[in-house]
């Protein structure tokens, strides 16, 4: 069988010689999927874009990158022009950024169509019409006059789909399409694009950082790290007996909602190592760490009805315990975690820290340190939540300096024990944010937290913006926390996969609204409310899996 | 759900080009530093103290005795050029500091606060604005005497409110930054915030643009000696030069005017050059 796209041995050098891609064969054949996943910065979209032309300046190509039976590499602007009009399309992770926000879906879609195919205006509005429908829109006739702006970020992702298909190509690329996404929107938009493959005949080169959603998905894989192919085979054989260490380590660090692991044991989760430790029993008697009753947040915007961001939310956990908060963005869980953390004033409500009550604005200094002892947050992006001009070390000794009264000193000698408490080292103290990576930064942040020692540390979506392998390092150490302070958390996320490996109870929010709560366990198991269920079905399962 | 960040593939495709503004920028610094020792080290550069007069050269051309000519009451331009260079570099240096201590201050309380003092603060930077800095000088050197005092304190003001009005806007976005939350999670007040993290953090970007200043207070603070109401006779100021050389240009010899022009216009352009390069460096960068 000829393939469709053929990639032999490609490197890719920058000017100063740094090598980016290193030795990369892949091919896809028509019909197939073929996943490509890996860590941030391990090439995968460099790899991807190579294959139309999209190379950063002056940098060097070896190899060969057949594409459609033409060679890509060194071919001439005129060539690759022609491949990106009809051999192959590329769709990217944020579909707002890639449209024209002044223009109509319309225009964007009927502008390739003219242009490129000659059609008249008529034509290309049947044939834009027609594309909109085939992504499953709902009133494709409605959406061609209307404005990006006017949808969500699902359904610009399909109008993307759609402009993709405008040049009915033969192979598409998808660079990360629905990382900026929901899980149920993820859902969507995976069906929409396993349809059309299959109607069509394309040949799709998936790229995720995803395991899961790559096993759903893909029929052939190619593990990328650090610009180098780890392994490369069919999906379930590299996911179910992966031959590669790298792959091996990804697959163990990447959370998953199956109650059984892939050997068939059952891999720990929050539940089963809170037992072990017997604390839970002991602290229920001293009353919950945290309550919240009936706490109620409304956004007033200009000329539009009021939002509610919180609905009348009952939360409470026991001393050393851990909730997770689940919801998809908008679902107002960092509302709830911003009023329980004293960021916004609630309307309505009240939330009791072991059991004071816990008001929002704090006057004067005492009562400002009393407010910052009773609860700490991680937030969820480690590049902003810290001072890009103050080193690691400084940054946990202003705060141990504030709270303790500690002189130079001793501050220094308590800095360097919390960093090593996370993991982190002497080498870190003096060490500014932007010489550490994601995962040394978000370490950094929750020893800052701890050097406070809270009664309760929030963490919002602490670990979303890092990858699986360094997500695994944060959560092992916030379960390792966890057991040696009894630490009480509360733990949002829209991954129900992670939330189920930190907690034990969780609630599952909609719209401001708690739907439903319970162990984690059961939650995943036997979901009761609607909402809840369309959220476990919604993440990504094995192909085999699902078929067996 | 997680923000989209920029992937290597991304970040590789928009990394800076290669510094074509290199060398234009070291020639615009060296300009300024050699003006600045020139200004400190006057005495020990300059051929011969700015006001000695030789009677035997009036209005004469370039010669080995005097590199640049001399003016009409015979006294050698390069000296006065020199001399001159220490009240046309202080003046603007001092309107710098004190415009962007100033505004710096005004700037932040209008960018932090926000609410009423923003708006008030606001209005009088809309006041401000609305005279020309070399108007308010004027006024200045009418109240309180010529000389360089009463022009630098009026130009300090007259400048601030450029200065404060990108404080505000820089603080006002670094206040929404989760940092400044993760502070106040932490307890610190907001007045340490303030002043002991947030304003180092926007000083650099403020400093940049307040460099391109000084080259505009440098020719304004010409301007304002050449009318006579700056610097006052005999102490040597570049302004004050092009004034006095004026009867001469009718008689034919430029060169007394020309020269402390040149110089004017040299320090200027090269002060604008570093200014916009380093606003470019500072400001420009991709964040870490």
């Amino acid at each position: 069988m000829s393939q469709l796209l053929d990639i032999d041995g490609l490197t890719l050098e920058l000017h100063d010689g740094t090598r980016l891609l290193d030795g990369i064969s892949l091919s896809v054949a028509p019909g197939e999927t073929v996943g490509l996943v890996g860590e941030s910065g391990s090439g995968k979209s460099l790899t991807a874009r190579t294959v139309l032309g999209l190379v950063p300046e002056r940098s060097r190509l070896g190899g060969r990158v057949r594409l459609d039976g033409r060679e890509v590499i060194g071919a001439p602007a005129r060539d690759i022009l022609d491949l990106r009009r009809h051999a192959a399309a590329m769709i990217f992770q944020d579909p707002r950024a890639g449209i024209n926000p002044m223009r109509t879906i319309g225009d964007h879609l009927t502008e390739t169509l003219r242009r490129c195919e000659g059609k008249s205006a008529a034509e290309a509005r049947a044939r834009a019409i027609e594309l909109l429908a085939d992504v499953q829109l709902p009133r494709p006739e409605e959406h061609f006059d209307q404005y990006p702006h006017e949808f969500s970020g699902g359904m610009l992702q399909r109008v993307m789909i759609a402009g993709a298909l405008t040049s009915s190509p033969k192979l598409l690329i998808c660079d990360e399409p629905t990382t900026a996404l929901d899980v149920t929107t993820q859902a969507e938009i995976v069906r929409v694009l396993v349809e059309l493959r299959e109607r069509r005949g394309m040949g799709m080169l998936f790229i995720t950082h995803d395991l899961n959603l790559a096993a759903s998905l893909c029929d052939r894989v190619v593990v990328m790290s650090r610009g180098r192919i780890e392994e490369s085979g069919d999906a379930r054989r590299v996911f179910t007996a992966p031959e590669a260490d790298y792959t091996r380590r990804l697959i163990e660090a990447t959370p998953s909602i199956a109650v059984r692991s892939l050997d068939g044991g059952v891999e720990p989760d929050a539940s089963s190592r809170a037992d072990a430790s017997g604390r839970m029993d002991a602290s229920a008697l001293a009353g919950p760490m945290l309550e919240v009753r009936g706490l109620d947040k409304q956004y007033q915007l200009r000329g539009r009805p009021p939002v509610h961001a919180v609905v009348e939310a009952e939360l409470e956990i026991p001393r050393g315990g851990s909730l997770g908060v689940v919801g998809e963005s908008g679902s107002g869980k960092s509302t709830l975690a911003r009023l329980i953390v004293g960021l916004e004033a609630a309307d309505r409500g009240e939330v009791r820290v072991a059991g004071r009550e816990r008001g929002a604005a704090p006057h004067g200094r005492a009562e400002r340190l009393a407010h910052a002892k009773s609860v700490q947050m991680v937030f969820q992006d480690p590049y902003l939540s810290l001072d890009p001009r103050i080193p690691a070390g400084r940054a946990i000794q202003d705060v141990l300096r504030l709270h303790g009264g500690l002189d130079r000193a001793a501050a220094e000698a308590r800095a360097l024990e919390l960093l090593e408490a996370v993991g982190l080292g002497e080498r870190h103290l003096a060490a500014r944010p932007k010489t550490l990576s994601g995962g040394q930064r978000q370490r950094v942040a929750i020893a800052r937290a701890l050097a406070i020692e809270p009664d309760l540390l929030v963490m919002d979506e602490a670990t979303s913006a890092l990858d699986v392998s360094v997500q695994a390092q944060v959560l092992d150490l916030v379960a390792r926390l966890r057991e040696e302070r009894g630490l009480t958390v509360l733990f949002i996320s829209h991954d129900l996969g992670v939330v189920r490996r930190v907690c034990e109870r969780a609630v599952v929010m909609r719209r401001g609204e708690i739907v439903e709560q319970g162990p984690s366990d059961r939650l995943l198991r036997e979901p009761e409310h609607p909402y809840t269920r369309l959220l476990v079905d919604s993440v990504p399962r094995p192909s085999w899996e699902v078929a067996a | 759900m997680t923000t989209p960040t920029p992937t290597l593939a991304v970040k590789v495709l928009r990394a800076p080009r290669a510094h074509r503004t290199s060398l234009v920028f070291a020639i615009a610094c060296g300009v300024v530093a050699v003006m600045t020792l020139a200004a400190v080290f006057a005495p020990f550069v300059a051929p011969y103290p700015p006001d000695a007069v030789d009677f035997t050269a009036v209005n004469a051309g370039p010669s080995a005795a005097h590199w640049l000519g001399t003016d009409g009451l015979g006294r050698d331009l390069l000296s006065r050029l020199v001399y001159g260079a220490r009240t046309a570099l202080l003046g603007p240096l001092l309107v710098v500091i004190g415009s962007t201590i100033i505004g710096m201050l005004l700037g932040l309380l209008a960018g932090w606060r926000g609410g009423w003092i923003d708006a008030v603060l606001g209005r009088v930077f809309d006041v401000l604005f609305a005279f020309p800095s070399l108007l308010l000088a004027i006024m200045a050197v009418a109240l309180f005497g010529k000389g360089l005092v009463a022009p630098v304190i009026a130009m300090s003001i007259a400048y601030a409110p450029f200065v404060a009005r990108l404080t505000r806007a820089l603080v006002k976005a670094e206040r929404t930054r989760p940092y400044v939350a993760a502070y106040r999670v932490q307890g610190f007040g907001g007045a340490w915030i303030a002043f002991r993290r947030v304003l180092p953090n926007v000083t650099p970007i403020v400093g940049a643009q307040s460099t391109l200043n000084f080259g505009y207070v440098l020719a304004e603070l010409a301007g304002l000696s050449f009318l006579g109401l700056g610097v006052q006779p005999p102490t040597p100021d570049w302004g004050a030069m092009i004034n006095e050389a004026q009867s001469g240009v009718a008689g034919g010899y430029f060169l007394p005017a020309i020269v402390p022009a040149v110089a004017v216009v040299l320090v200027v352009v090269a002060v604008n050059i570093i200014g916009e390069e380093l606003s470019d460096r500072i400001g420009g960068g991709v964040p870490a």
